[in-house]
C-alpha cells in the first residue's frame, strides 16, 4: 500500500510535466493548428538556462524560473514572428512540419556545440533533504517542483478563463473569423501564443533541472510525451491535455510498478491505443 | 454616411467583385440582394476590411477606408454580424458579447450597452451563462447580433441572418435592425437571398448579380421590377 501511495505521487509529479508540455502545445495547436515539434527542445533550453544561471550567476534553481519565463518567452515570440507567422501564410502543413522540426535540430546542435554531449547536474544545499508526508516520502525538489507545477497550472487556467488576452487567445482557437470580426489582431496573439507556450515548457525545463540531468537530447521523450498527451487529450483542448497528462504519468509509474519496468512502455501504448479506438467508436455510434 | 465607388475585390488571382457602387444615408435600411455566390458576402469583407480592394474607394463619414485593415475599420464604427454567426462556441453567451467590446470606448460603455442587448433580447439575459454553442439556431444569431450592437455601431453589416432560421425568427432579427436604423439612427446594410423577406424591411436595396451590381431602387421599385420577380421572387 506505501508503495502504491508513493508510486502514485511520483506519477502525479511526472504527470504534471506531461500537463504541462501538452497543454503549452495544444495552446499552440489551438490558435495556429500547428504541432510545434520543437516543444521539447523548448524544455531542453529551459533546463540548460537553469543550469547557467545556477552554474555561472549561482542563481538557486526554482529563483531563476522568472528569468526562464522571460528569455523563453522572448525566444519563441522572435522565432513566431520572425519564422513561423510567415510560414502560416503558405498554408503548407509540410512547410510548417520542416520548420519546427528543424529547429528543435538545430537547438539540439547548438546545445551540442556549446555544452558538449556530457550530462548536467545541479545541486543545492536542499538537495539531497527530503520530506514526509504520513507514508509517503518525497525529496524536498520534487516536492517543490510539484507545488510549482500546481501553481503555474492554476495560474494558466486563470489566465486562460478570466484575463483579456486568455480571452482573446480562446478566441481566435475557437473561431478565427469571429476573431477578426471583433477586431482582434490575429498576429499579437500568435505571438503571445507561442511565447507562452516556451515559456511553459521553459518552466517545466527550470522545475525538473533538480533531480533529473539535462543534455542536449533530453527534449526529444518529452516532445513525445507532450504529443500523446496532445493526441489522447484532444488537439486543442487544454483540459483535456491536462487529464491526459496526468493520467500519463499515473500509468507509467503505476504499470512499472505492477508489471514491471520492462512492460511499461508496452501497457502505456496499448491502454493509448485501447482509448483511442473506443473512444473513436463512441463517436462513430453516436453519430 | 457609406459611399462606395467603384471597388473591385476577390481572392488571390481571382476577381469577385466588379466595379461595385452604392451609398447607404444616415439611418436608411439598404438590403443588397443576390443568389448564392454573387459575390454578397466578398463585397462584406471588402467593406469590413477582411479582404483589400484592389480598387475603388469605401468613404464613411468623410474619412477614407479603402485598404485599411479589419480593426481600422472598426473603430470607424462599422460593426457586422458576418455570415454564419461565427460565434465563439464554447464560450459563455455573456463572454461571446463581451468579445464584442473592442476599444476603449466600447468597453467603458459595455454595462450599458449589455442592457441594451438584454432589452432586445431577453433570452440572451436567461442564457448569458451558457455555452453559445448549445442554443438553438436563432437564439445564436441573437449573440450574434448582440455582439456587433455592443460595439456601439454607426453602420451595422447583417450577412444573412436568415440562413437556416426559422421564418418567424428571421422576421425578429430584420425587425430589430429595422428598429435599429429608425430608432436609433444607425445605418444598416441587410445582405439577404431571401429578397421578399429583405424588401418588407428595407428602404432601398441593390441587387448584385455575378460580382457587378445589375439593379438598385426603393423597395417598392425592386419589387415591382420584372427581372427581380422572375429571377429571385418566382413569379
Amino acid at each position: 500500500m506505501e508503495i502504491f501511495l508513493q508510486a502514485c505521487v511520483n506519477g502525479l509529479l511526472i504527470g504534471g510535466f506531461y500537463s504541462l508540455m501538452g497543454m503549452g502545445q495544444n495552446i499552440i495547436f489551438g490558435v495556429m493548428k500547428i504541432i510545434n515539434f520543437c516543444h521539447g527542445e523548448m524544455l531542453m533550453i529551459g533546463m540548460y538556462l537553469t543550469f547557467v544561471f545556477n552554474t555561472y550567476l549561482g542563481l538557486d534553481p526554482y529563483l531563476s524560473i522568472p528569468l526562464v519565463v522571460i528569455v523563453m518567452f522572448a525566444l519563441g515570440a522572435l522565432i513566431q514572428h520572425t519564422l513561423i507567422t510567415p510560414s502560416l501564410g503558405t498554408k503548407s502543413f509540410t512547410n510548417l512540419l520542416f520548420l519546427t522540426v528543424g529547429l528543435g535540430m538545430l537547438f539540439q546542435n547548438l546545445a551540442l556545440v556549446i555544452f558538449s554531449p556530457n550530462y548536467r547536474t545541479i545541486t543545492t544545499s536542499y538537495s539531497t533533504k527530503t520530506l514526509s508526508l504520513g507514508p509517503v516520502t518525497m525529496s524536498l525538489p520534487k516536492m517543490i517542483s510539484f507545488i510549482g507545477l500546481i501553481i503555474v497550472t492554476v495560474a494558466l487556467f486563470w489566465f486562460l478563463r478570466y484575463t483579456p488576452t486568455g480571452k482573446k487567445i480562446r478566441a481566435v482557437s475557437q473561431n478565427p473569423i469571429g476573431a477578426e470580426v471583433v477586431g482582434i489582431n490575429a498576429k499579437r496573439i500568435y505571438i503571445i501564443t507561442y511565447g507562452l507556450g516556451c515559456a511553459l515548457a521553459g518552466i517545466a525545463g527550470a522545475l525538473l533541472t533538480l533531480f533529473y540531468m539535462v543534455y542536449p537530447m533530453v527534449g526529444a521523450s518529452f516532445s513525445f510525451k507532450a504529443l500523446i498527451v496532445v493526441v489522447v487529450g484532444g488537439f486543442g483542448s487544454i483540459q483535456g491535455a491536462f487529464f491526459a497528462g496526468i493520467f500519463l504519468g499515473l500509468l507509467e509509474t503505476l504499470s512499472s510498478l505492477i508489471v514491471g519496468p520492462t512492460y511499461r512502455d508496452l501497457t502505456v501504448f496499448v491502454t493509448f491505443i485501447v482509448i483511442l479506438v473506443v473512444r473513436q467508436m463512441i463517436k462513430l455510434r453516436r453519430r | 454616411m457609406l459611399e462606395v465607388k467603384g471597388i473591385c475585390s476577390g481572392y488571390g488571382h481571382v476577381q469577385i467583385i466588379w466595379d461595385a457602387s452604392f451609398v447607404v444615408n444616415d439611418g436608411e435600411v439598404v438590403a443588397i440582394l443576390g443568389s448564392n455566390g454573387a459575390g454578397k458576402t466578398t463585397l462584406v469583407r471588402t467593406i469590413t476590411g477582411m479582404i483589400r480592394p484592389w480598387s475603388g474607394s469605401v468613404v464613411f463619414n468623410g474619412d477614407e477606408l479603402a485598404g485599411k485593415n479589419s480593426r481600422n475599420i472598426l473603430d470607424h464604427g462599422i460593426v457586422q454580424v458576418p455570415e454564419g454567426r461565427q460565434l465563439f462556441t464554447e464560450m459563455s453567451v455573456y463572454e461571446n458579447l463581451e468579445m464584442g467590446a473592442y476599444s476603449k470606448e466600447t468597453k467603458a460603455k459595455l454595462g450599458e450597452s449589455l442592457e441594451f442587448v438584454y432589452k432586445w433580447f431577453p433570452k440572451l439575459r436567461e442564457r448569458k451563462n451558457q455555452a453559445a454553442g448549445t442554443l438553438s439556431g436563432g437564439e445564436q444569431q441573437m449573440v450574434a447580433v448582440g455582439r456587433a450592437l455592443i460595439g456601439l455601431p454607426r453602420l451595422l453589416i447583417l450577412d444573412e441572418p436568415s440562413l437556416g432560421l426559422a421564418p418567424n425568427i428571421v422576421d425578429d432579427i430584420l425587425s430589430v435592425a429595422h428598429s435599429m436604423a429608425k430608432e436609433q439612427g444607425i445605418s444598416v446594410i441587410l445582405v439577404e437571398q431571401d429578397i421578399t423577406k429583405a424588401l418588407r424591411v428595407a428602404d432601398r436595396g441593390y441587387v448584385v448579380e455575378n460580382g457587378k451590381i445589375t439593379l438598385e431602387g426603393t423597395s417598392e421599385e425592386l419589387e415591382s421590377n420584372e427581372h427581380v420577380k422572375k429571377a429571385y421572387l418566382g413569379i
